[in-house]
């Protein structure tokens, strides 16, 4: 302690020295665990946006965003010219339609999240606080679901707002959209929470951004060519079950058994299979994308 | 309480490289020096310490606390420069050091009011808004300085603080590692294998070889005078040499010096009245310290410890 005392000397009594040394004791408060992976996870929101980054960070997530809001946003406006024009967008079968837009911004977001920090070996600085290595990993989990579902919120709130406001009374028409508002925010969290976990999955596994982004995408790919192939070429079971294999079948058939409304062009109905299964697997695919990310982290070297 | 503490301290990385080879040491707090040739195991130890790693047997503690069940304690009060980059290219010093101020416990206010001093400490100053993927090494090894001090540790752990630096560059870290220890007493570990550098600045050393204690004591009684007179002559060492052992001394040749045991003030004279009845060139009469790299050379292993 002597020491330490000893240590304000020198920095009063600088005579002599050229620079102000500007270091000095913090003596204030010291947060826990907890507010660290609080800002772990909110600094990550913002970097799956480009926030806080330069320019060209922003340039992705802002484009897939705003590829996202058009449909609805054009849909609204039509409506607005010509009241009463079918729209052929619903609460339900929005992101089921977008889908590629979302794949896209997982297989973008996911790694920006967590490649840097693994290729440049910041992990080490951020195991050698406070925080465990799963705190760091359900950090980066939730901040890429969290992305997820505003930027999959965002144009259902549009289809909401165009509702409202190009009716001739507008709040009975705000009374009448209410009632949608367990699709309007039920379905960009089905699908936000499992794809998140998914992305994340494999995005931990490798440094290399590229191949992260590339994998990704080539899960999301494949899975689907596989299930429709199999759907059309394959015999009996096989052919109902295949459906099965693409993530975002799943996320329809959970979304349809808890919210409801089947999509026309969705092949949940041609599966053939019970609706509590898409949702059971749907669970099985997040639980398992989430286990993942623990795993790797527990595992790889800081 | 000792600062750091190990017993049989023992890593394998697989079945064939052993880092860490039943090391027990005990240290008190102060500037220590960890030398070592590269691999003897010091990144390996200050990983264990951290609790990065886990140690395949033994026990270690930091400040009475064992870094097998009080991890996240430890690691709260100390501040690790690790050897390798560490540093996120695409965002700038201040944002990196006050987010790893927050990490470490810091509210946002105080991060980033830590933020600024530790970085005028370090000696950044407008480049600091600037994308760390444009700085130099010398800029880059401050900004990790910088985020290990940043939450104010009791305890710091520098694995090689001058990798990569220019001579100019070491003297200014070596000189900011010595000013953060010695003015603002905290403990400070420097991992190195380079023992000049040691030398400048701790006041106690370790020195591990293949993973084991080699050599534990304080700088001043590696340092203090050997009893060792070196005459240094222009020409004629060799007949210098002959004639002092002929004269019963016991001499040994380092160039153009000769090292003469001195257990008394006796041979002062004799080595005086030689020099002159053989008609040399004095250039130099010192008595002999201690170096460093005599720790290495008793164990005949001087050629790693260069």
């Amino acid at each position: 302690m002597t020491q330490r005392e000893a240590s304000v000397i020198p920095r009063e009594s600088a005579t002599g020295a050229i620079y102000d040394l500007g270091y000095r004791h913090y003596d204030g408060p010291r947060l826990g665990r907890r507010e660290a992976v609080a800002t772990l996870f909110v600094a990550s929101l913002r970097a799956a946006f480009g926030l806080g980054r330069g320019g060209r960070s922003k340039i992705v997530p802002w484009g897939l965003s705003a590829v996202l809001l058009v449909p609805a946003a054009v849909a609204g406006a039509i409506q607005a010219i010509a009241p009463g024009a079918p729209s052929p967008f619903t609460y339900d079968n929005y992101l089921w339609n977008l889908q590629i837009v979302l794949a896209l911004f997982v297989a973008a977001q996911a790694p920006e999240l967590v490649s840097g920090d693994q290729r440049h070996r910041v992990l080490s600085l951020y195991f050698s606080h406070a925080m465990a290595r799963s705190d760091y990993a359900l950090a980066k989990l939730g901040a890429l679901m969290a992305a997820l579902f505003i930027v999959a919120l965002g144009p259902l709130l549009v289809i909401f707002l165009a509702s409202v406001l190009v009716a001739s009374d507008v709040v009975a028409a705000f009374g009448d959209q209410l009632g949608n508002l367990p699709q309007v925010i039920g379905s960009p969290l089905l699908y936000a929470v499992p794809l998140g976990a998914l992305g994340m999955a494999i995005a931990a596994f490798t440094p290399r951004r590229a191949y992260a982004t590339g994998a990704i995408i080539a899960v999301f790919l494949i899975t689907a060519a596989v299930g429709a192939i199999l759907a059309e070429a394959g015999s009996g079971r096989i052919s109902e079950l295949a459906p099965l294999l693409s993530p975002f079948v799943l996320l329809d058939g959970a979304r349809d058994w808890l919210l409801g409304a089947s999509l026309a062009d969705s092949p949940v109905s041609a599966a053939h299979v019970p609706l509590p299964v898409f949702g059971a697997l749907t669970f099985a695919l997040a639980l398992a994308g989430t286990a993942a990310v623990n795993w790797r982290y527990r595992r790889v070297g800081a | 309480m000792p600062l750091i503490a190990t017993h049989s301290l023992t890593k394998r990385y697989g079945t064939s490289v052993t880092a860490l080879d039943g090391l027990t040491l005990e240290v008190e707090p102060g500037i220590i020096g960890l030398v070592g040739a590269n691999g003897a195991g010091k990144s390996t130890l200050l990983k264990i310490l951290l609790g990065l790693l886990e140690p395949t047997s033994g026990s270690a503690t930091v400040m009475d606390l064992d870094v097998a069940t009080h991890g996240p304690q430890i690691r709260q009060f100390v501040g690790y420069l690790p050897e390798h980059d560490c540093l996120p290219p695409d965002v700038s010093a201040t944002d990196f050091v006050s987010h790893m101020g927050r990490m470490a416990g810091l509210p946002a206010a105080a991060a980033r009011e830590r933020t600024a001093e530790v970085l005028r400490h370090v000696g950044l100053y407008e480049e600091r808004y600037r994308p760390i993927g444009g700085y130099s090494t010398g800029m880059k090894q401050r900004v990790k300085l910088a985020q290990a001090i940043v939450h104010d540790p009791k305890l710091l752990l520098l694995d090689e603080p001058t990798n990569g630096l220019d001579p100019a560059g070491r003297d200014e870290m070596l000189d900011l590692v010595l000013r953060t220890g010695t003015e603002f007493g905290i403990a400070t570990v420097v991992a190195s294998h380079l023992l000049g550098e040691i030398e400048q600045v701790c006041t106690f050393l370790l020195a591990i070889d293949a993973g084991t204690l080699m050599q534990a004591a304080s700088i001043a009684s590696f340092v203090q005078h050997t009893g060792t007179l070196g005459v240094e002559v222009e020409e004629g060492a060799d007949a210098l040499a002959a004639r002092l052992t002929a004269a019963g001394l016991t001499t040994r040749l380092e160039g153009r010096s000769v090292l003469v045991d001195c257990p008394d003030e006796r041979p002062y004279d004799l080595v005086r009245d030689t020099v002159d009845e053989l008609g040399l060139a004095l250039v130099r009469l010192e008595q002999r310290r201690h170096r460093l790299e005599d720790l290495f050379r008793t164990e005949g292993r001087a050629d790693d410890a260069a």
